[in-house]
């Protein structure tokens, strides 16, 4: 689905990624995991082209993606959450996920202008936010939302570009165990769905329970890849998070 | 919608009557000025409040929308709406050059090179004699319909079709968009939304309306001189949008009701209606920040609760 | 010496008198974005506040009612200036960033709430003083010094050394004081400075009272060289600006040599082209370094941190 041969990216003069390659195959989960600082954010703002790598290849079902601006991979299908999250705060629950179909907008300009077309979305939206479970609160202000349900408005958000490769920034960080639950029966939802997922997480159970292969990096560096199984025996990784999640 | 019709209905009639309320050929001028800078106030919050991009060179495309208009009408011989639409157009264009800035640049620097665009273009119109005349000024200007009533009905109309024009396109899928770049640029390039090209779209609409706006100055004061265009103009179409609400569709044009006639009723010389529009900017910003607008808005909450 | 040579001598001289002043105004407000990343818009109109306390400190107070000679009762002016603008410096944290950064505002308010200040200054002072230009008649300025071919008032000679004391102390201050430490760690982190026991509050405090008061002294020197009107700031300020951009926002290294850089093309600028241009050419640059090197001069560059 998503192909990238030795990527490389620094900054000031320290690499954060260096010579990753990856090849995530269609309609699968594909968990991106490492210690802090391990590049795994940056690997993804490459991705999804918030950066430019500095040297190495990158294709998305066939189409060569180096040079290409974040807003025009979105077209492609690629769509994504941040690890800080960044809605707008401003917005209600409703106007942050139709913003999420700018793409797919095509009433005419003079119909905006002269009649108020207000787009032909609305009840899409509502059902994307009942997926997510806000469904009764599409008229809040999304920066009056707690943290947990913030994180599953910029999921829905996201899922209006309607993807077909749909990368998450650490999606269960500052979620309790219910939520955590929640997260992980959507994002095996949204694989049946025919999405491919990338998902950058700490959260091990998460990991383990729903990905499909697992790739491990340390310090911008490729560790190991492999089925979760795999990288759970494996010495390498565990040495690198001796002390870390893997260790308790 | 019925609602909407009504305050239509309100707004039709308050126009129309203005001039026989305040029926001396003083009042019926700033009649006209405040026409005007409604326009000038829903221009800027196109672009300041509803793209979030803080523009202080918004005096520039008033200006180029005046002396476009007056040297083709003076030097050239053109009809007014011929020249008015060449004018307007100019600024666009010149709108779409500061656009190009603020493709690149965002808070503090768009706000200075936006400044000194405004600098820039006020500079030209001082140095450029041969066609702007320079600190002589131009002289004799015409309003394109008789009588100061007339041309108040005629700017009052189009500013009132500009508020319903921009008041469907906030609402509409356009609207989201704007608002997306206003709230997190970032996250709405994560979604597909091509940054500089919606900059440009609201930065070359604006100066088109503020154009639109100046069109209609010279013939209202008579005569046209750089000095009406100095960078407190970018300043006092500013203190409109704020001190009435930015973001708002309503806001701005109260705001530039209000700050049309506060200095007027109190009788105002040139430092004290500066003055006030300084200090109402502060004042809004500090204890106010949604304006009278939001203000209004959570005074009727409360009312009802 | 022959004549091009003098002449290109004498315009560098005037650049540099010319360049000095520009960066005693432009010092503070990049002074003032390094540490709270924040534009004081009313800054400039600071400098005119301290030119008429130095106006009339000078020619009032000091010489009329304290006896003072000419040259003692300008040199006392600069220190009323400095006054006037630590005073306003103190008003303007109290009033606006303060309040504002309390409520973890956005970039733009502040800015745009110290717009209206500006325009508040501007007209009140309009409507004290009036708009007819106020003779300032300081004994430097009237005195001349001759060197072969090159000439220079008494007055440039103050304003080059006032200049390098002004920039010395700050160094000084802020390589040697631990409040001077304190500035910097908050400039660079406000976080960990707050950790380190650092009270940010007061180090921004400081911050804006040592950035007028430059503005202030900035004003008195200025005064009896310029035409001194309520605008006499305001028609610096979008140069001060450019200055500021140019050298790198918060950059102090940066806004020294720009300063230095736009008075010396200005002087030039005034021979070659005549004054009409100066904006036009200073603006010209500041649009061109938007474009090329938004981060000024002397800067690394920095990605977005998402």
């Amino acid at each position: 689905m998503i192909r990238a041969t030795a990527l490389n990216k620094s900054f000031g003069g320290v690499r954060a990624v260096r010579d990753i390659s990856i090849d995530v195959p269609e309609n699968s989960i594909f968990a991106l995991i490492g210690p802090n600082g391990a590049g795994k954010s940056t690997l993804l703002n490459l991705l999804s082209g918030i950066y430019q790598p500095e040297s190495g290849t990158l294709e998305f079902a066939g189409r060569n993606l180096i040079g290409m601006p974040a807003h025009r991979r979105v077209r492609l299908g690629l769509a994504r959450t941040f690890q800080k999250i960044r809605l707008f705060k401003q917005l209600t629950l409703l106007e942050n996920v139709l913003a999420g179909f700018h793409i797919h907008q095509d009433a005419p300009f003079w119909e905006c202008l002269l009649r108020g077309n207000s787009g032909r979305f609305r009840d899409e939206a509502r059902e994307l936010l009942a997926f997510v479970g806000l469904g009764d609160r599409a008229g809040e202000r999304a920066g009056a939302l707690p943290y947990g349900k913030q994180r599953m408005l910029e999921i829905a958000r996201a899922l209006a570009t309607r993807p077909r490769l749909f990368m998450l920034d650490e999606p269960a960080a500052g979620l309790n165990a219910a939520e955590v639950d929640f997260l992980l029966k959507r994002l095996e939802q949204i694989q049946q769905r025919g999405v491919t997922l990338v998902v950058v997480e700490h959260n091990m159970d998460l990991v383990m329970n729903v990905a499909h292969r697992v790739f491990v990096m340390d310090h911008g560096d490729p560790l190991f890849e492999g089925t979760p199984r795999e990288v759970q025996s494996n010495p390498r990784v565990i040495e690198a998070y001796l002390g870390g999640e893997f260790a308790a | 919608m019925t609602r909407r019709h009504a305050a239509i209905a309100v707004a039709i009639l308050a126009i129309a009557a203005a001039p026989w309320i305040l029926a001396t050929p003083y009042w019926r001028g700033i009649l006209v000025l405040c026409a005007m800078n409604v326009l000038l106030a829903l221009s800027l919050n196109l672009v300041m409040g509803y793209t979030g991009q803080l523009n202080l060179g918004q005096s520039a495309f008033f200006a180029i929308g005046a002396y476009v208009s007056t040297v083709l009408i003076k030097s050239h011989g053109w009809n007014f709406w011929l020249a008015g639409l060449v004018a307007v157009i100019a600024a666009g264009v010149l709108g779409l050059a500061l656009a190009a800035f603020a493709a690149r640049l965002r808070g503090h620097y768009l706000a200075i090179a936006s400044l000194g665009f405004a600098v820039i273009t006020y500079q030209v119109l001082l140095n450029w004699e041969d066609v702007t005349q320079g600190v002589r000024g131009i002289y004799g200007i015409l309003p394109p319909v008789s009588g100061t009533t007339a041309l108040f009905y005629l700017v009052a109309g189009v500013a009132a079709a500009v508020y319903l024009l921009l008041d469907n396109l906030v609402r509409s899928p356009v609207g989201d968009t704007l608002r997306a770049i206003r709230e997190d640029e970032v996250s709405a390039a994560s979604l597909g939304i091509n940054r500089a090209a919606w900059k440009a779209f609201a930065f070359g609409l604006g100066a088109a309306i503020a154009g639109l706006a100046g069109i209609f100055y010279p013939g209202l004061v008579g005569t046209l001189v750089p000095d009406a265009f100095g960078i407190v103009e970018s300043f006092t179409m500013m203190a409109m949008v704020i001190v009435g609400g930015m973001g708002t569709m309503i806001g701005p044009v109260i705001g530039a009701i209000v700050l049309t006639f506060l200095p007027e009723v109190l009788r105002g010389f040139g430092e004290l209606r500066l003055m006030i529009y300084g200090l109402a900017l502060t004042l809004v910003v500090l204890f106010m920040p949604g304006g009278i607008a939001q203000a209004w808005t959570a005074v009727r909450a409360r009312a009802r609760r | 010496m022959p004549d091009l040579l003098a002449l290109v001598v004498q315009q560098s001289v005037n650049g540099v008198y010319l360049g000095c002043l520009y960066v005693m105004v432009a010092l503070g407000l990049t002074l003032i974005y390094g540490v709270l990343n924040q534009i004081n818009f009313a800054h400039a109109d600071f400098v005119t506040v301290g030119a008429f306390a130095a106006f009339f400190v000078a020619t009032r107070f000091a010489t009329r009612m304290l006896g003072l000679p000419d040259t003692g009762g300008y040199l006392l002016s600069l220190v009323a200036a400095l006054g006037a603008g630590a005073v306003l410096g103190v008003l303007v944290n109290a009033a606006v960033f303060a309040p504002l950064r309390r409520r973890g505002s956005d970039e733009l308010r502040p800015l745009i709430a110290t717009i209206g200040v500006s325009v508040l200054l501007e007209n009140g002072q309009l409507a004290l003083f009036g708009p007819i230009p106020y003779q300032f008649d300081s004994p430097l300025a009237r005195e001349t010094i001759r060197l072969g071919p090159i000439f220079f008032s008494a007055q440039s000679v103050l304003v080059v050394a006032v200049a390098v004391a002004a920039i010395a102390a700050l160094y000084g201050f802020m390589r040697f004081t631990f409040l001077g430490k304190a500035l910097r760690a908050v400039a660079q982190d406000r976080e960990t400075a707050g950790l380190m026991g650092i009270n940010p509050n007061l180090v921004i405090a400081l911050t804006i009272v040592i950035a007028s008061a430059l503005a202030g002294v900035a004003g008195a020197l200025l005064g009896p060289v310029v035409v001194l009107t309520p605008f006499t700031g305001a028609s610096l300020i979008v140069k001060a600006f450019a200055i500021v951009i140019i050298g790198g926002f918060g950059n102090m290294e940066g806004t020294i040599i720009a300063g230095l850089a736009v008075g010396i093309i200005e002087a030039f600028t005034v021979q070659y082209l005549g004054s009409g241009l100066i904006d036009l050419v200073v603006f010209a640059m500041l649009l061109t370094m938007l474009v090329v090197r938004p981060t000024g001069l002397i800067a690394e560059r920095k990605e977005e941190n998402v």
